[in-house]
């Protein structure tokens, strides 16, 4: 698996590396690229006086430095090159560097964005989750912390997956990925009551159901995992219900909304997103024809 | 605009001791050039700043005096293109004075950048500052707002906000847009032609001057001193203009565009230059009482006095372009001395942390910062020893930029002493235009020099009897030297030319 990291000379990016560095290890032709991606020349905001008093040269001598350091940061058995590139949109030049370099996803160290309990993407995460053509992994620097309590490997992979037709594709996704990494997969779901009419009396049923279509579809999947439903009144309530262990990772899918193979976070996820204190991913849609 | 740098882990160093620099396609034609010379000319605030000022050394004489005052900003701007050619990557007059001069003189020429831009961000925030009262006066139809400049506690917190603002967004590396630049540029020369135009068929000029040829002979300046000092200060309202030279690989056809550019940029802003000051000239003359151009009250800036007299209710417009002007080049000048300081800390001619980039917005962090604290200061010092800050920082300027262009016009001709008189073309452009454009400055600068110790000096205004733009101009100079022979004394590495090769001759 190839990933590109979107680097920053700082601890997010050293957090960012430690994240890739974990989902490629032990997969076939693990490889990093670190990206750095510089602000566009705007011309017409011209330097005056002076001009550009060596400026680019200072910075791209630095580039060189932080490519360098971040290197370094990658484990041995993993190859890894960098790549700095001048663009005008930060999300866009990192999904025009990984379709470039055929990376399986991009990843980003996030900072520390809980608002009120919730983890909130920053905004080049955001822009890539409503845009780009392959997964995205974030962390967080609590999420880390987990990953580093599992000796930075992980451990197991969790897909958050509705009862809906799209369930499948994300378990297939998330299945590859499992595969590849050599990873358990848990399916997990969240119920809430008004997804019933009646919660009192159907509420169980429910759950039941779920459960056996997912039975069902994994298996005939040939997958052995582990599913889990919950329920809970709201969707904090229900993603609380989780257990999480050191080494976890999530993965949601994209909103139908998505067109094909491009990642568009549904709100739904969003909100997961903002419960979790695990580093994440988020797949782009398969697309109508794979 | 993608701009690919495949880079290898290694930087790749050049022999001359600089790094490369990887490089961009071309955008800006003829046009996109002059709006960017205007814009960093930034007419409505040179005006409104410079003009005042110029009147009360050379009276009617203003128009000739402008237009004089281009020549020396012409041929230093040649010689500054030639070294722009030769040195791509450095672009600034501390690496040229160094690889020509050596490692002091080179360190005077970036400090006299850096203490001209830091002058200049003080009086853009200050402009800016007044105008946007008088702004929120004219909006509110309460005149008592615009007073609220006068007051040290108001406008002392808001032009520390004002240059506060100015370098965040600089640090974030936030860009003008085109569009923006060709709104503003436009919106300020509609504007200023405006005022001239009303100002010429107003009914009742205030004091109303027929307009001569006299006016645009240079011999009619009354003496040496006057004429000197109209010369520093007519340079100032030209800073800028030279940036339409050194941009080339940013232009769609660098052996046409850049010439093309300055030419028309020159005329354009001549011509409007011509149109105020005629216009400032035959409605308000030069008489010392009221609201006459000679009058010192009306001087620090001259239209927040005339332009409500003159346009009425559209006044408005003029204060508008004034803060517009003046706060957009708050915030573009704030990134020059941010990156000459860089550059000195990078070659090690000053602490290593000014040479911190922000790895989030790829832009110097402590250089940014230390450039604002330097003009906050700067401000605050000047405005509270001085009753006519803005007027003595703009001579004090005006002195600055005659002192970093002249050093930096003359290492153009030593830097190039090997090839001087290897084609005519090289006389030209390498040697006669920079010599004569740096000797005329630096003779501009030491003249100004010598008769601002004159307590009478500009506004007046003077500390034991020395002239107040004197301790600015010569002081930050001096203050340059100690800080010099400190960083000589704690790393001097720079200093022995380890960091930036001097060249013995260049073949």
């Amino acid at each position: 698996m190839k990933l590109l990291v979107g680097y920053t000379a700082d601890d997010r990016g050293a957090e960012a590396i430690e994240l890739a560095s974990a989902l490629v290890s032990g997969t076939p032709e693990a490889a990093l690229e670190i990206a750095i991606v510089l602000p566009a020349t705007a011309p017409f905001n011209a330097v005056y006086p002076g001009g550009d008093h060596g400026y680019s040269s200072i910075l791209s001598a630095q580039v060189d430095q932080w490519a360098e350091q971040a290197l370094a940061r990658v484990p041995a058995g993993i190859s890894a090159s960098g790549v700095a590139r001048s663009v005008s949109s930060v999300a866009e030049g990192l999904i025009e560097l990984a379709l470039e370099h055929q990376a399986d996803g991009i990843v980003l160290g996030g900072r520390k964005r809980h608002r009120a309990g919730f983890f909130l993407p920053g905004a080049i995460a955001n822009a890539l989750l409503h845009s780009s053509p392959v997964a995205v992994f974030m962390s967080s620097p609590p999420a880390l912390k987990t990953l580093r309590n599992a000796h930075g490997k992980l451990t197991r992979l969790t897909a958050f997956v509705g009862d809906r037709p799209g369930a499948k594709d994300v378990i297939e996704q998330a299945a590859r990925i499992a595969t590849d990494c050599a990873l358990p997969l848990r399916i997990a779901t969240l119920v809430l009551p008004f997804d019933v009419q009646d919660p009192e009396r159907d509420l169980e049923a429910h759950v039941q159901s779920t459960r056996a279509y997912l039975a069902e579809l994994t298996g005939s999947m040939n997958l052995d995992v582990n599913i889990e439903v919950v329920v809970g009144r709201n969707l904090d309530e229900a993603t609380a219900q989780l257990s999480w262990q050191p080494g976890d990772l999530a993965l949601l899918g994209s909103a139908r909304l998505a067109t094909d193979r491009k990642l568009f976070i549904g709100p739904k996820a969003q909100r997961i997103l903002g419960n979790l204190s695990v580093p994440m991913g988020v797949i782009p849609n398969p697309g109508s024809n794979s | 605009m993608s701009q690919d740098q495949k880079q290898d882990i290694q930087p790749a160093a050049a022999e001359s001791g600089l790094h490369d620099k990887g490089l961009s396609k071309g955008t800006v034609g003829v046009l996109g050039l002059v709006v960017i010379g205007i814009s960093s000319i930034a007419p409505a605030y040179t005006l409104t700043a410079g003009l005042g000022a110029t009147v009360a050394e050379v009276g009617t004489s203003l128009p000739a005096i402008l237009l004089a005052g281009f020549l020396p900003m012409l041929l230093v701007a040649l010689g500054y293109r030639e070294l722009n050619n030769a040195m791509p990557d450095s672009g600034t007059s501390f690496t040229w004075a160094t690889r020509a001069f050596g490692p002091m003189i080179g360190w005077m020429g970036g400090w006299g950048l850096i203490a001209a831009t830091v002058i200049v961000l003080s009086n853009l925030a200050a402009v800016a500052v007044d105008f946007f009262y008088i702004l929120l006066a004219q909006l509110t139809s309460h005149p008592e707002i615009a007073d609220l400049t006068n007051n040290l506690w108001v406008n002392i917190p808001t032009t520390l906000v004002f240059i506060a603002a100015a370098s965040y967004i600089s640090y974030r590396g936030l860009n003008a847009t085109k569009a923006f630049q060709y709104g503003l540029v436009g919106f300020q020369i509609g504007v200023l032609l405006l005022f001239a135009i009303m100002a010429f068929t107003s009914d009742q000029p205030f004091d109303k001057t027929p307009i001569t040829l006299e006016m645009f002979n240079p011999a009619g300046v009354e003496s040496f001193s006057a004429f000197a000092a109209g010369i520093s200060l007519s340079i100032f309202v030209f800073w800028g203009w030279d940036v339409t030279l050194t941009m080339n690989e940013e232009t769609t056809d660098p052996k046409k565009v850049p010439g093309r550019g300055a030419t028309w940029t020159v005329l354009l802003i001549m011509a409007l230059y011509v149109a105020v000051s005629l216009g400032v000239l035959y409605w308000a003359g030069v008489g010392s009482t009221g609201l006459g151009a000679g009058n010192p009250a009306n001087q620090e800036s001259i239209f927040a006095v005339l332009s409500g007299p003159v346009m009425g209710p559209l006044a408005l417009l003029m204060s508008l372009a004034i803060l517009s002007s003046s706060a957009a080049s708050l915030q573009s000048t704030m990134v020059s001395p941010a990156r000459t300081l860089l550059a000195m800390g990078y070659y090690k001619a000053l602490p290593k942390s000014f040479a911190k980039i922000s790895p989030r917005f790829m832009s110097p962090s402590v250089a940014t910062f230390a450039a604002a604290a330097a003009a906050a200061g700067f401000y605050v010092i000047t405005r509270l020893v001085s009753e006519n800050a803005l007027w003595d920082t703009i001579t004090a300027l005006g002195l600055m930029i005659c002192f970093y262009y002249g050093l930096t016009a003359l290492a153009c001709v030593w830097y190039f002493r090997g090839e001087l008189f290897a084609s005519p073309r090289n006389i030209i452009f390498k040697f006669l235009a920079p010599l004569i454009g740096g000797v005329v400055l630096l003779v501009m600068f030491f003249a100004t020099a010598f008769e601002s110790m004159n307590p009478d000096y500009g506004s007046g205004s003077n500390i034991r009897g020395v002239g107040m733009v004197f301790i600015l101009g010569v002081g930050v100079l001096l203050l340059g030297v100690v800080l010099m022979i400190c960083m000589r004394i704690t790393q001097p590495a720079f200093f022995r030319a380890e960091t930036i090769k001097t060249y013995k001759i260049l073949k």
